[in-house]
């Protein structure tokens, strides 16, 4: 079988704070081109810290230890550009995020910082408020957009860098379930690479066929969605829990849905 | 309701100072590059004019007069906030019983200070904040202050309305008289929101360089 190169990987990655906690301790894992992927557990579990890993914004100071390869290429400070360009990350709160006056002018953030043309950026903006659907609220104020209209205007932030791979974390907190299913119907639509850190298990049971539960810093279980969300001793274990959608259902029956097949797996 | 308002009650900040979306805009045709430079002649020509050369001022006076009430100003609160100069005005008048008449009298600087603050106020009301940090890096003032400027525009209210629901849980397990434990407890909600501010400001730090900030 030929070996592909995995869009993320990651590799005996650990980190401490400069308090002496350990937020990450040899943490691995890989993640083909394409992959949706959830990354579940408790609060405090380095989810955030992890996630901030793959865009290379940490580790700044000495302190961590492992490696992180983007599309085959070593997270390295002389790469970083490259990467911010390759990896596009979307935090958890939106307020956090959207630090520009306008729509317009937080769209176009990180386009202008790539070095491109105006009229190249513009184009972007334009085509990435489209893709979220909020065309018409370019000279719109952050402060004033709902909380579901502040996360597609963070995801179009993120998508005006055409990055190949996402990483969200938390993308449905504080939504309400319409602005959460049209967030999650958004995402759907995103060909890129994904990793989800979350809390929603019914929304990885929809949309991410493989998870990655990770407890005390430490990837604890990595595999099918289904099994591993259907393992209530393991759930409980790692401060989640069963999701309800599974108490109905039995992965075993033939009417059970089934996930799509992982390319590159 | 139409036209730019002053101080509602429910809100500690004024709305003219809040971020525009969708305001009507007085003198939208004028661009802000010129509203800003006829708000600095005003009050530097102000500040300079002899009060022999009363014409300026009066001039000044109408012509303030003029745009509050073609773009609409509410009167009221604006007049309120002119009163803000009362404690200079009173500073003045102090100094002239003590010292004698050597400095500017109190009448002065309160007909100097009112009409500088009014030109501060009226330009405020009639110019979206929106449009102030492009015009200032149009004219030169260097991209980190005007960076630093549009930011904390951007998160004041993001802070003001953190404060508010600080001040409201608080309010909400408050038992006691206030007068007791107030200043107590004032000053540890500043501190907690100073704190929360700094993790903010890391944050915020950290969502610019993951979109290549340098």
């Amino acid at each position: 079988m030929e070996m592909t190169t995995p869009a993320l990987a990651v590799d005996k990655l650990a980190y401490r704070y400069p308090d002496g906690t350990v937020a990450l301790c040899d943490v691995g894992f890989q993640i083909a081109a394409g992959e949706c992927v959830g990354l579940l557990g408790p609060n405090g579990s380095g989810k955030s810290t992890l996630l901030l890993h793959l865009n290379g914004i940490l580790p700044d100071k000495p302190g961590s230890a492992g490696t992180v390869s983007v599309q085959g290429e070593l997270i390295a400070t002389a790469n970083l550009e490259t990467i911010r360009r390759q990896v596009g990350l979307m935090f958890q709160d939106p307020d956090d995020q959207l630090f520009c006056a306008t729509v317009e002018e937080d769209v176009a953030f990180g386009p202008s910082q790539l070095g491109l043309p105006k009229e190249v950026v513009a184009e972007r903006v334009r085509s990435a408020l489209a893709q979220v659907g909020l065309t018409g609220y370019e000279r719109r104020t952050p402060y004033h957009l709902s909380q579901g209209e502040k996360r597609r205007a963070c995801l179009a932030g993120v998508l005006a860098c055409e990055p190949s791979i996402l990483v969200l974390d938390e993308p449905t907190s504080g939504l309400d379930p319409r602005g959460r299913r049209e967030f999650m119907a958004l995402l759907r639509e995103v060909p890129a690479t994904k990793l989800i850190a979350t809390h929603d298990l019914e929304m990885v049971v929809e949309m991410c066929p493989r998870s990655i539960i990770l407890d005390g810093g430490k990837v604890v279980a990595d595999g099918s969605t289904m099994e591993l969300l259907d393992n209530e001793e393991l759930m409980l274990a790692h401060g989640l829990e069963r999701p309800h959608s599974l108490h109905h259902l039995r992965i075993d029956e033939p009417f059970f849905w089934k996930p799509p097949q992982q390319p590159g797996r | 309701m139409s036209g730019i308002h002053f101080g509602h009650n429910h809100t500690p900040y004024a709305p003219e100072f809040r971020p525009t979306a969708g305001v009507r805009v007085p003198f939208a045709w004028l661009a802000p590059e010129w509203k800003l430079a006829v708000m600095l002649t005003l009050v530097v020509g102000t500040a300079v004019m002899p009060l022999a050369w009363w014409y300026w001022h009066v001039g000044a006076g109408v012509l303030l007069l003029t745009v509050a009430l073609s773009g609409r100003v509410a009167l009221k609160p604006l007049l309120w906030r002119v009163l803000w100069l009362l404690p200079f005005v009173a500073g003045a008048a102090l100094a002239a019983v003590w010292h004698g008449p050597t400095g500017p009298g109190w009448p002065t600087v309160a007909a100097r200070g009112g009409l500088c603050l009014l030109t501060v106020l009226i330009f405020a009301a009639v110019t979206p904040f929106g449009a102030l940090p492009g015009v200032l890096r149009r004219i030169g003032v260097p991209a980190l202050l005007v960076t630093t400027m549009a930011l904390m525009h951007r998160y004041l209210f993001v802070l003001v309305d953190e404060s508010d629901r600080m001040r409201r849980a608080r309010t909400c397990r408050t038992f006691t008289p206030k007068r007791r434990f107030g200043w107590g407890v004032n000053a540890e909600v500043i501190g907690r929101l100073f704190v929360r501010a700094s993790e903010r400001a890391e944050r915020i730090y950290l969502a610019m360089c993951a979109r290549g900030w340098k």
